[in-house]
């Protein structure tokens, strides 16, 4: 608001600016590096790599830069060297692959510049609250339709509409948090008050619980319908957290827990797959021909990775299914060894923080509930996938956001981080820290407006 | 809200604590017991997959070498034996599934590059992308191991020839054996058929038989039973031995013969020559189970054989409270009859051990081991194994063998090329109890030139077929030592 707070902007973009370029130059190394242990020959096109790199990065830094002058400065750099790291992995398995990753994340950067661009008053998006409940439901419903839904990998979460094949569950984890936001911001201080007597319990009104039931409901047609256990859990943690911290009533988390437990005993008994999940994750060793080769070959990769790893195009990846996908954790481990797999936790622990960091220092109950919401996602969809592999949790089929090979993920998510850079940069204007300026949206309004009154001086002298 | 905000970020903090600490359990904790996984074949798979270096033999033939696959197929290299069988008890086999045999277990790390030693040398290759693959040299003469298989022909048996001042393996050959390119094969399946089909095999061609199995080894171990007596000083070159057709051991009414039942006797050049039994056997319980015994060991026999291919076995005498009991075993024994079972490698180097002044060198086949730019990781450098003997034992024992050439159970056949004088002993080992049909392997031992011994050799037919069984060492194994001792010492 005043003179002297400018330069907190500048220096957080010229922070971020140095991290991007580190995160260009570590994706580079490694990329040689791998190219070096595969082929025992330096990229050819390295050279031009690093500059279609570089290009990248550095507009999605511009468009920071230009879009959210004073957002935090180390969630766009972790991002981009996740899906760097992730990539340089999906290259060294499959070169046909790394071709269309990097298509993706042509789009995915297109999408984060076009986000910042259009949504410049992230408070404007509670007002379509209700849009985005029923984009996110008829997303989640969509793979079920006959014609277009398909399944691929035992979930039924695929969708494809003429050349284009796309996973809308990514998108409607969105929606989803964006609905969420926009309904508890309102109605947060009704649900909690529980005017509702059951017996000894103070429950909310039936018809503010309403929207929220629906939406878990979803969350169980996902699981029941669709066989998608790991979107099904994100959705229900994602409802959970948001309802918890908007109502600030531990009884939430109690009732959810409950819930959860209630269903997924429900989920074990009823359906086949969850149960033979189940006994997998106790022990992949005595049911390896059922499946349990997945893990146990996960396992291998780990464990011949050791401390340092095997080296960057040295290990044997391609052995663990699904290595670009759900598995890429495990062919990190093995080829980077503990330290790269940790250096990928560390990462993923960076981004919560600063996603949280940016929930706590907004002031709008919107905003800090999209921040909450949002880095409840990436934060638990991490946890869900890396825990299935390393068999902390069953394994659940689901991306490593910013890691995994896929357009839908690689997207959605970059979405996502525009989103959250968004909410910081308006904290950070609420904050004072940056001037909180017209945006250009508002800018362009206000020059139209006053065109239009100089087009027709006359009726600005009649209103005067 | 910031309140519960700041125990969500404390719940994710502690759910990122649990991944890092089952990373740890994974990639440090259980390492080992993942690595050693059965179904873990990512070690195999990258040994497999991996370039390898040559074996050869010490005259430049190679007899194991890697060569690149179409691209395309599931491996990049192929592992083959240009040479066939001919090595195969040496080289063993490299396979994906059913792992690796002989030279391609034993100098694994050396072949694929992975020794630290070769992993600090190749530190540059990382760059230009050079195989850091090393190779093995071994002991072996292509031309004397090819004389050995084709002396040998298809009778069921073994020849080894050997340095006597170093131990280094000359020719080993065995036959039945088996061709590794029919093992190291892409196809998994195909590889395990043939493997259970040559293990199904009489013969055990997987075996080498040379130095992996034990044999009663008849009259060529009454080198051993002389050399302890003469150092005992039981007897000497003027003892001399009663003329008779069989002999009458305490503790038994079954006397023991001579083969044929021959009447034999006479000094010490003579029973040797003549290959007597009953003075050995009279040798033999005179000595008594307490030296008796300790002479075998002082051969080493009871002793894994020290050998640088795996799963060597030992030869058997037996043990003095045993022989206390059975003293006309002792006595038998003391000919290579009844429990005794010699290993044929064992008996090349007991007749290595009288060439070489008495002293039994460690038997070895890798002469050195070399890095991808050719300059030495290892050489084998000769060690003793045992002293059996004295070296004017050795010189009288070389005197007799020479006496059982010019005029003894080997003057059918063992008179060498170019006038070289020979040393030799046969053995021809009675396995079939009396009543039975005849069955008996035959053996020859012997070293040339006698005064400067070069090579040792073993010769060993068993008893498989009524031809073998009807003959005896001089007559069958004698020629077949003269083939191979013919063309080693042709130069």
């Amino acid at each position: 608001m005043n003179g002297t707070s400018q330069p907190i902007g500048a220096a957080r973009r010229s922070t971020e600016f140095q991290l991007v370029f580190m995160a260009a130059m570590i994706t580079a190394t490694a990329y040689t590096l791998a190219s070096l242990g595969k082929n025992s020959v330096i990229p050819p096109r390295i050279l031009p790599f690093l500059a279609v790199l570089l290009l990248v990065l550095m507009s999605a830094h511009i468009g920071v830069r230009w879009l959210a002058h004073g957002a935090d400065s180390t969630l766009l750099p972790v991002a981009v060297l996740l899906n760097g790291l992730g990539y340089v992995m999906i290259a060294r398995l499959s070169e046909r692959l790394a071709g269309l990753q990097t298509t993706w994340t042509f789009i995915g950067v297109a999408c984060f510049i076009a986000v910042l661009f259009l949504v410049q008053r992230v408070n404007d998006l509670a007002r379509y609250k209700w849009t985005f409940f029923f984009f996110g439901a008829s997303l989640l419903l969509l793979p079920m339709v006959p014609g277009i839904g398909f399944s691929s990998g035992g979930a039924r979460i695929w969708v494809s509409v003429g050349p284009i094949n796309f996973q809308p569950g990514e998108f409607a984890k969105l929606a989803l948090a964006l609905f969420f936001a926009g309904y508890l911001s309102e109605n947060r201080e009704l649900i909690s008050a529980g005017t509702w007597k059951v017996g000894r319990l103070n429950l909310p009104e039936p018809r503010h619980l309403l929207p929220l039931l629906t939406a878990w409901g979803f969350s169980v047609v996902v699981m029941v319908g669709q066989k998608d256990l790991g979107s099904s859990l994100l959705f229900f943690t994602l409802f959970i957290v948001m309802v918890w911290v908007a109502t600030e009533k531990t009884s939430f988390l109690v009732i959810g827990l409950g819930l959860f437990v209630a269903g997924a005993t429900a989920a074990y008994f009823m359906f086949d797959h969850v149960q033979t999940r189940f006994a997998i994750w106790l022990d992949p060793w005595s049911r390896y021909e059922a499946k349990g080769f997945q893990i146990a070959q996960a396992m291998y990769a780990l464990g011949s990775g050791g401390v340092s790893g095997t080296g960057l195009g040295l290990g044997d990846p391609t052995r663990i299914p699904e290595a670009k996908n759900d598995f890429i954790f495990a062919a990190i481990g093995e080829e980077m060894g503990l330290f790269g797999a940790t250096a990928i936790l560390i990462a993923f622990l960076l981004l919560i923080g600063a996603g949280l960091r940016t929930a706590m220092r907004t002031h709008r109950p919107f905003e800090k509930l999209l921040a909450v919401g949002l880095t409840t996602i990436l934060g638990t969809q991490a946890f869900i996938i890396i825990g299935g592999v390393i068999r902390v949790v069953p394994l659940t089929g689901i991306t490593l956001p910013f890691v995994s090979y896929g357009g839908s993920s690689l997207v959605a998510n970059y979405i996502l981080l525009a989103l959250l850079i968004r909410v910081s940069d308006s904290s950070a204007r609420g904050l004072g820290e940056v001037p909180n300026t017209a945006t250009s949206g508002e800018r362009f309004a206000v020059r139209r407006a006053i065109r239009k009154s100089k087009q027709h001086p006359d009726d600005q002298d009649d209103q005067s | 809200m910031n309140s519960r905000i700041r125990h969500l970020a404390l719940a994710m903090i502690i759910l990122y604590v649990i991944l890092f600490v089952q990373l740890n359990v994974i990639q440090v904790g259980r390492k080992n017991t993942l690595d050693s996984d059965a179904r873990n074949t990512r070690q195999t798979v990258r040994d497999y997959n991996d370039p390898r270096g040559d074996i050869r033999t010490k005259d430049g033939v190679v007899i194991a070498t890697s060569i690149r696959n179409e691209s395309g197929s599931e491996f990049e290299w192929q592992r083959t034996y240009p040479k066939g069988d001919l090595y195969s008890a040496i080289t063993g086999y490299f396979t994906f599934a059913y792992g690796a045999t002989q030279l391609e277990k034993t100098q694994n790390d050396i072949l694929a590059g992975r020794t630290v030693e070769q992993q600090i040398k190749g530190i540059g290759s990382l760059f230009n992308g050079q195989n850091t693959t090393g190779s093995v040299q071994t002991t072996l003469d292509s031309r004397i191991q090819q004389a050995a298989k084709d002396a040998l022909g298809n009778r069921e048996g073994s020849v080894v020839v050997i340095e006597p001042s170093t131990g280094a393996i000359k020719a080993m050959w065995s036959y039945p054996t088996y061709d590794p390119n029919l093992v190291a094969v892409q196809d998994d399946e195909l590889a395990g058929d043939v493997l259970r089909y040559l293990d199904s095999m009489p013969g055990k061609p997987l075996l080498a038989n040379a130095y992996q199995e034990r044999y009663m080894p008849g009259s060529t171990f009454k080198v051993i039973t002389a050399a302890g007596a003469l150092d005992a000083g039981l007897i000497n070159s003027e003892s001399s031995w009663p003329d008779e057709s069989e002999f009458l051991p305490p503790q038994t009414n079954d006397p023991i013969q001579n083969y044929a039942n021959k009447v034999c006797g006479g000094d010490l050049a003579e029973v040797f020559r003549r290959s007597c039994n009953t003075p050995f056997a009279r040798t033999a319980i005179a000595l008594g189970p307490q030296k008796m015994v300790a002479i075998a060991q002082s051969f080493g026999i009871g002793e894994v054989i020290p050998f640088d291919l795996p799963r060597a076995v030992s030869s058997q005498f037996g043990d003095v409270d045993y022989f206390k009991e059975n003293l006309p075993l002792l006595g038998i024994g003391g000919f290579g009859q009844g429990n005794t079972q010699m290993v044929p490698l064992h008996m090349a180097m007991v007749a290595a051990s009288i060439a070489n002044n008495g002293m039994m060198m460690k038997p070895y086949v890798v002469a050195a081991t070399y890095d991808h730019n050719g300059s030495v990781l290892r050489r084998t450098s000769p060690t003793v194994w045992k002293t059996p003997m004295s070296s004017s034992t050795s010189a009288l024992l070389t005197e007799l063998m020479i006496g059982v050439v010019n005029e003894g159970t080997a003057k059918c056949c063992m008179a060498l090329a170019n006038g070289i004088q020979a040393a030799a002993k046969t053995g021809t080992a009675q396995l079939n109890a009396a009543g039975e049909p005849q069955s008996s392997h035959a053996w020859m031992i012997a070293f040339a030139p006698a005064q400067a011994p070069r090579y040792a050799i073993v010769v060993m037919l068993k008893g498989t077929t009524p031809e073998i069984s009807a003959g005896t060492g001089g007559t069958l194994a004698g020629p077949i030592a003269k083939k191979v001792l013919d063309i080693a010492l042709a130069r």
